[in-house]
């Protein structure tokens, strides 16, 4: 499980994002970074290269 | 005799192709039950009575004349309001396109139009479906039509309301990680969302251009079936739109059950996310139901839940953010706070976890696609449990459930939420049919066998037959 982001660090995150949090919202986005963080590790995960991405169903499926 | 807001469109349309039902007196029944109701369930954000009044005189006229267009000539319905109707205002539910008129419509508008129904309105949303139950918008949020007091679910909220309640005959959701489905499940109807492709996305405001699905939500499977025969065209103006062969939607629901493969993910609610007894118990007597229709009843096993809601959790936030980065940043005061957080935490999904969510979405598609192979349709809750309260789902960390509908949006597939009977309280049980990807006619056919053997169709939020309401 990701740990916590700190206060300071998710500020820099979100001046760099360019966007604005209202303050009483600031710990709610804290926290859901955390769990955000947690599902970008879970999908790193070791794939040969023709691991492409999704694009459109084949035509087997149709 | 049935009051006029309980028939079915399947109902209904003989009546009217035979000219002992009017359009006009269907419209104008619906238009006084709107009126009179809709101020407690806030399903509508804007209601067009003109409009619709000579919508339906032009249907009789043309039903009058022998220019009956099909079965659902003359059918009052409602649309979310992200679906652009030209001239009117499409708004998202949000202050941020108030007055934002679309010069064209929809493509399943224009189609919706073209077979003759009548719009009776725009109907609440989640704030640019993806807000959540929100009290700081222009409009309330919508209730649900068996308990004031409870969430109808979102994001198609009003669509689900409306069906129930009798204030529409059929209605148009959308559905990015379950807001067809879920609202279906809470207020008790069914609710498609068809397979990627088939029906158009053009003219219907973007949450998440990868996962979104517009579809039917209607107090029936076959009505549903009925709106997918008007719907499921190839649209070449929608990128995403697939050319296939259309079904025969209708036709599909005269074939029998008997002999279907039923694969049951029993995993996703028994271990992968904790569900209410009262879902499992109307699970497992749906699946009594369809053994005693000559189904093949079998478990089957899929990745778990969190592996759905990762590539969906990552794939939409991307996608939504890139949509309203510019509008987010520019006047962030127009929306409200549950959307703004929801859509901001886009710019924390760096393009490397974007396309490692693509990849694993197209892992998850091929081991679908071999569980198909051994079953017809696979069953599962829609929900985890009944409605809650209305505000109790609220804040943004919820997302972060498992979700048994976002699983479908991954994969694409066709999804169908029925009603399985009601909790103590009096509030819908739900189940999820999926099917093979274009094979929504089946998927469909299941569900409307399962209603016909079955008796909660039977069964309306009793309240809406009276005058005056109170919430609980």
């Amino acid at each position: 499980m990701s740990e916590t982001i700190s206060v300071e660090a998710f500020r820099l995150l979100l001046d760099r994002a360019g966007i604005r949090v209202k303050p009483e919202s600031f710990e709610d986005m804290r926290n859901a970074y955390t769990l955000l963080q947690a599902m970008r590790e879970r999908v790193r995960t070791s794939r040969g290269y023709d691991a492409e991405p999704a694009h459109i169903f084949t035509p087997a499926d149709r | 005799m049935t009051a006029l807001y309980d028939l079915t469109i399947a109902e209904a349309a003989p009546l009217l192709k035979a000219k002992t039902l009017s359009p006009v007196e269907l419209t104008a029944a619906y238009l006084s039950r709107i009126e009179a109701f809709d101020g407690q369930l806030n399903a509508y954000i804007r209601v067009l009575p003109e409009q619709a009044m000579a919508a339906a005189r032009k249907a009789e006229a043309e039903i009058m004349k022998g220019g009956y267009k099909g079965p659902l000539h003359g059918v009052p319905i409602g649309l979310k309001d992200i679906y652009n109707t030209r001239g009117i205002p499409t708004t998202g539910h949000s202050a941020l396109y108030r007055d934002h008129v679309p010069e064209e419509d929809a493509t399943t508008t224009r189609l919706l139009a073209e077979a003759g129904t009548i719009l009776l309105g725009k109907l609440s949303t989640w704030e640019f479906a993806i807000g959540g139950t929100s009290f700081d918008l222009p409009w309330p949020p919508a209730r649900n039509p068996w308990n004031l007091a409870h969430d109808p679910a979102g994001s198609s909220s009003g669509a689900g309301a409306a069906i129930a309640a009798g204030l529409a005959m059929g209605s148009m959701g959308t559905d990015t990680g379950g807001s067809i489905r879920g609202p279906a499940a809470w207020c008790g109807i069914a609710g498609l969302k068809p397979t990627y492709g088939l029906v158009s996305r053009r003219g219907i405001l973007p949450l998440s251009f990868s996962l979104d699905h517009g579809g039917p939500m209607c107090w029936t499977s076959e009505d549903c079936a009925l709106m997918m025969d008007v719907l499921a065209q190839h649209d070449p103006l929608d990128p995403g739109s697939a050319d296939v062969a259309k079904p025969d939607f209708r036709g599909s629901l005269q074939k029998d059950v008997k002999g279907l493969r039923i694969g049951v993910v029993r995993h996703f609610f028994e271990t992968d996310a904790e569900s209410d007894p009262e879902i499992k118990a109307g699970i497992e007597a749906a699946l009594t139901t369809f053994r005693d229709l000559g189904c093949e009843v079998i478990d089957v096993t899929l990745s778990p839940l969190s592996a759905y809601g990762d590539v969906a959790a990552l794939i939409s936030r991307s996608e939504a953010f890139a949509f309203h980065e510019e509008t987010l940043k520019a006047t962030p005061e127009l929306y409200g706070e549950l959307a703004r957080q929801r859509i901001m935490m886009g710019a924390f999904v760096r393009a490397c976890d974007y396309v490692n969510a693509l990849r694993e979405r197209g892992r998850l598609i091929a081991e679908i696609a071999t569980v198909f192979e051994a079953v017809d349709a696979l069953i599962c809750p829609t929900m985890p449990g009944v409605a809650p309260k209305l505000g109790e789902l609220g804040n943004m960390m919820s997302r972060s459930r498992p979700s048994f509908t976002r699983v479908f949006n991954v994969t694409g597939s066709p999804a169908l939420s029925v009603c399985t009977g009601f909790s103590a309280a009096g509030l819908p049980l739900n189940m999820q049919i999926v099917g093979r990807p274009f094979q929504d006619d089946l998927v469909l056919r299941v569900g409307s066998a399962f209603e016909k053997a079955t008796s909660f169709r039977d069964r309306r939020p009793a309240q809406w037959a009276q005058p005056a309401l109170a919430a609980e």
